[in-house]
């Protein structure tokens, strides 16, 4: 008799619906209005990524090692260098890297030494060109700059 | 007059390649008598990518990576595979520490992976609310991923003996508060979808799969337990420490597809079981364990296999001795037991299709690699 | 590789029903296999699901070693549920040769040897429906052989549709 009383008023649907409703209250949205508020993103976010540059006398820590370049998967750094006579090490010249086909593996951020190389939090990387989407030095050491939008 | 094509009963539907129910690019021609669906044929390869032949030109660490690929739903247990498989061969084992990391997100990659099952599933069967609720629980899981490993969906979380990464301060508490936030969730999908009259009407007695047949197919995973197989990788032949965890595996009696939903259900509930068990456990000590930086592991072959959230995930590795793996062969899941798809549809309708390959819980990323 | 011998009661017995058709018994980092001859993989695995409840086959691979006479490997990998055992039969093949196919024994060897045939070029006899199955059904060519360079074959797909060189 319960039971034939629950089929026919439907309580089973009616107790879906009440989740569904009790979900209703404003305090569940769930929304991000991009891109007006950008999500913020973890530290170790593996973004776009950057060469940094030692702050205290400007110069890049970039010791062009080539270890970044021999881990990559997908081989596209590339790293060239001249030998600076008097230091007797090497000094960075070019250094270009294909965000086009990057995994964003983090592999190349793990294998640079001196952390010069590194992955940003940075995931606004789009460009309209593909050209455009293969970095070299300048652009690795300033970062991809989206548009940034007022409300 | 010989019988022409218009004359024949039989009509042939293309579900194609693109088709919101189909999980990914996967086409099914049915052969349909009215309503009534005949026989199938599963046309695949649409996400070919190749992933086993890159193997043969990378390395051991650089292939890690692209393990996540193929699986992209659950992408660390691919990696676990993977790297559990190599491991195996140059005979090293993770220290305690990354074990006990490994399962904790291993185990909340399975909730992640069940999740969205959960959510395009109930999205196929024709109930849209579950999928906003599931994706909002995932997003969770994701965000625990992110701040671990700096990825949601290709995480490379794991690398051959340990991880990279030491736990993040607040990973404990972060675990532990989802594990609290994420038990009444499900009770949330169970009061809207298990007694739902709608949904058992769906999915009671439908793509029946007998113990019998599962094994004959090579079927495994929810599947297989659905049809009242207490079989589970993780208990049969226990890997990166879980025969120290105490959890249950769940079975079901009638082999449909209301089973299979029951089975991963609870499975989603055991998993949170051995998260907090694992979590009140973690020992502390070193992350990675002494394993060469060029990798050459001497000549030989192995095969490990893992239960992943789809079925065994295995990896069958030929090391020649040099540092790119001579060859790596997956074997997927999602393949095997797609493959059953058309034993499980005789004789249902077209709507009872889509709910079948749902049930299944296939990724084509996996199938095709 | 450094293998060491497998022997109980399964080699035995095997090993009397076979006879020198079954090379030998060995077992690597606790995985055991078994090394046979071609004709005898069938008969094999129907024993072994037969007798010994090996009922689940979980895999068919191939592995291609151009330089060796008999260059490809077939391996297949066989579970038992009862007795909670993996076993691995592996056996040596040269071009050309047809091994029969185990779709009546094990239903799960249909796509199995599919993959195989379309990644390898492995043909089995009596198979039901051996087409390609991942590739395109007109695909030329088994990518998964050693000598198939996905390079080369990209850069030639330029000079002949594109007509020009290509820059990889």
């Amino acid at each position: 008799m319960k039971n034939l009383l629950k089929k026919i008023f439907l309580v089973d649907l009616v107790q879906g619906l009440w989740v569904t409703f009790r979900n209703q209250h404003p305090k569940h949205i769930y929304t991000e209005q991009y891109p007006i508020e950008r999500p913020k993103v973890a530290e170790r976010y593996r973004g776009a990524p950057r060469l940094n540059i030692n702050p205290d006398n400007g110069e890049t820590l970039c010791i062009s090692c080539d270890l970044c370049a021999k881990a990559c998967p997908e081989n596209l750094i590339v790293v060239t260098s001249v030998r600076n006579e008097q230091t007797k090490r090497k000094d960075l010249t070019t250094f270009t890297y294909d965000t086009s086909r990057c995994m964003f593996c983090g592999l190349c951020e793990d294998a640079c030494p001196v952390d010069a190389l590194e992955l940003t939090q940075d995931f606004e990387l789009a460009s309209y060109t593909r050209e455009g989407l293969i970095w070299d030095r300048q652009m690795l050491e300033e970062g991809p700059r989206p548009t940034r939008y007022t409300s | 007059m010989a019988q022409t094509f218009l004359d024949s009963n039989e009509l042939v539907l293309n579900m194609g390649p693109q088709h919101p129910s189909t999980h990914g690019v996967l086409r099914v021609i049915l052969k349909l008598d009215g309503e009534r669906v005949n026989g199938t044929e599963c046309v695949i390869g649409y996400l070919h990518r190749g992933v086993e032949k890159i193997a043969e030109s990378r390395t051991y660490q650089m292939f890690a990576p692209y393990v996540d690929r193929m699986d992209y739903v659950a992408a660390v247990s691919n990696g676990l595979g993977y790297v559990l498989a190599v491991e195996r061969l140059i005979n090293a084992e993770a220290p305690p520490r990354a074990q006990v990391a490994r399962v904790i997100l291993t185990e909340l990659n399975r909730i992640a992976s069940h999740l969205l099952w959960l959510g395009t599933h109930a999205l196929d069967v024709g109930a849209i609310t579950p999928l906003f609720y599931t994706l909002r629980e995932r997003e969770e899981v994701l965000k625990i991923f992110e701040n671990y490993c700096g990825a949601r969906l290709t995480t490379h979380a794991f690398r051959i003996g340990g991880l990279q990464y030491e736990l993040y301060d607040g990973f404990e508490a972060e675990v532990n508060a989802f594990c609290d936030w994420f038990i009444p969730k499900i009770d949330e999908y169970e009061e809207l979808l298990t007694n739902n009259r709608i949904w058992k009407d769906r999915l009671v007695g439908v793509g029946i799969l007998n113990a019998a047949d599962c094994k004959r197919y090579g079927v495994t995973g929810p599947v297989l337990r659905a049809a009242g197989v207490k079989w589970d990788l993780r208990k049969a032949q226990p890997y990166s420490g879980y025969e120290q965890y105490d959890f249950e595996i769940p079975v079901g009696t009638n082999a449909d597809t209301y089973d299979r939903y029951l089975v991963r259900m609870e499975e989603m509930r055991q998993s949170i079981r051995i998260v907090r068990q694992a979590v009140a456990a973690i020992p502390d000590g070193p992350i990675m364990a002494k394993v060469a930086k060029v990798l050459k592991p001497p000549v030989g072959e192995a095969y490990v296999s893992i239960e992943a959230p789809k079925g065994e995930l295995g990896y069958f590795v030929v090391s020649d001795g040099t540092i790119n793996p001579y060859r790596v062969r997956v074997r997927p899941p999602s393949l095997i037991n797609l493959q059953a798809l058309d034993q499980m549809v005789k004789g249902a309708l077209v709507a009872d299709v889509v709910a079948i390959i749902g049930t299944l819980d296939i990724v084509l990323g996996e199938i095709d690699r | 590789m450094a293998a060491t011998a497998w022997e109980d009661e399964l080699t035995s017995e095997l090993a009397q029903r076979y006879g020198s058709r079954i090379e030998r018994f060995a077992t690597y980092l606790g995985q055991k296999f078994l090394v046979a001859e071609v004709g005898a993989v069938p008969e094999i695995v129907e024993t072994l699901q037969l007798d010994w409840e090996f009922d689940y086959l979980v895999d068919i691979t191939g592995v291609d070693y151009p330089a060796r006479p008999k260059r490809f490997e077939l391996f297949y990998i066989l579970y038992s549920f009862a007795r909670n055992e993996r076993v691995r039969i592996k056996c040596s093949l040269a071009e050309g040769e047809r091994p029969r196919s185990v779709c009546s024994i094990h239903a799960t060897a249909d796509w199995l040897e599919r993959e195989v045939y379309d990644m390898f070029g492995i043909e089995f006899a009596e198979h039901p429906n051996l087409r390609r199955l991942l590739l395109p059904e007109d695909w030329q060519g088994f990518p998964l052989r050693r000598d198939a360079n996905i390079l080369a074959m990209d850069n030639r797909w330029v000079k002949e549709n594109l007509g020009i060189e290509s820059g990889q």
